[in-house]
């Protein structure tokens, strides 16, 4: 059955949803491993379908500063996908990276800041090559945007890029695991409804 | 949408594309602020009211005239429209810019006078409202805290 919006969606279909957010996610901490060169690991992340004013609670309310990477979904889906990259995850990198860490997102000097752009595409870039894997099609990402400020700006741009059509999006949560400290890893994805359903048929979950 | 009277503060968080409408009535001292995020409401049914410019600012007007605002004392304050992200091409862009397109056009039509704006740009706006006073003030990250 064609849904019309996120709260159409069966427990199975869900269920698919999270099984992708989880090998999608298992795949972007293989790539973070690589380019830190350190062992990275993720918990078992949580896949859920929020509210917009869930999602902007989850992520940690609306007036907390945090760097977005965004790219957009073209090809057989179109969407948004969002890395939302807050102090501890933007130090984790650095420090493996650069050598240096950062104690205000004021402080972001270009080639940090190109390495964050960078990091926030392999991991985008990751997650969306495991989905086009799994439902076997092909999607294509533009070139990534980066940007420092409100929480709650930064998270409007896929609501309102597909607000029109549905109040939810897809949030995929999981802490990774370096050096023994747990970093939260924030992943938002927000398909238009039309290829929500071509996905779901794809991945043969939707009754025609 | 939110409102408050005689000294109430109402406040909006985070506006990035979208944008804030203060409605103020200054006898009653009845403020509304309205937080868009859409130009238009082509929805069937039209639900989410408040979520569009048109739909949203004139079921605020339809409130403050039930609590007694008169209509022609109503003036209109206005913030957000930024572009948070420069993505080349589409419609992502430029959201922000058709919202603020779109809000003037409906307070143009509805006779309601925008006394001051701050759109555009490529910041989020917090807007804070004081119904004793018609005043507010805009926050931003990394720049100076704007009164109106």
């Amino acid at each position: 059955m064609e849904i019309k919006n996120y709260g159409d969606l069966s427990g199975l279909e869900i269920d698919t949803l999270k099984e992708i957010g989880s090998i999608g996610t298992g795949n972007a901490a293989t790539a973070l491993s690589q380019l830190i060169g350190k062992e990275v690991r993720i918990t078992l992340p949580e896949v859920r379908i929020m509210g917009y004013n869930e999602a902007i609670e989850w992520i940690g309310g609306p007036e907390s500063i945090t760097a977005g990477v965004l790219s957009q979904l073209g090809g057989e889906i179109n969407g948004i996908m969002l890395s939302v990259q807050q102090m501890d995850f933007i130090n984790l990198v650095l420090s493996n990276v650069l050598g240096v860490s950062v104690a205000d997102f004021n402080k972001l000097q270009e080639m940090q800041i190109s390495t964050l752009v960078e990091v926030g595409n392999i991991m985008i870039s990751t997650f969306i090559n495991a989905l086009s894997g799994l439902a076997d099609i092909s999607i294509s990402l533009t070139v990534p945007a980066f940007a420092v400020d409100m929480q709650g700006a930064i998270l409007t741009v896929p609501m309102a890029a597909y607000g029109g059509q549905s109040d939810y999006i897809m949030t995929i949560g999981g802490n990774f695991v370096c050096d023994n400290k747990q970093v939260p890893c924030r992943l938002l994805l927000s398909p238009d409804i039309r290829s929500l359903n071509f996905l779901l048929r794809k991945l043969g979950v939707m009754d025609e | 949408m939110k409102m408050g009277r005689n000294g109430e503060k109402i406040i909006t968080y985070a506006l990035g594309s979208c944008i804030g409408i203060c409605l103020y009535e200054p006898h009653l001292k009845l403020a509304a602020l309205v937080h868009i995020m859409l130009p238009l409401n082509m929805e069937t049914g039209r639900k989410n009211t408040y979520k569009y410019a048109d739909t949203g600012i004139r079921a605020a007007l339809r409130e403050m005239e039930l609590k007694g605002a008169r209509r022609a004392a109503i003036t209109a304050k206005i913030a957000g429209g930024a572009r948070m992200f420069e993505v080349s091409g589409g419609s992502l862009g430029n959201i922000g810019q058709r919202n603020a397109e779109s809000v003037h056009q409906i307070l143009r039509m509805e006779k309601v006078p925008l006394l001051w704006e701050d759109v555009g740009g490529t910041v989020a706006r917090t807007m804070e409202f004081d119904s004793a006073t018609g005043t507010g003030v805009i926050r931003s990250y990394g720049r100076p805290e704007i009164k109106f």
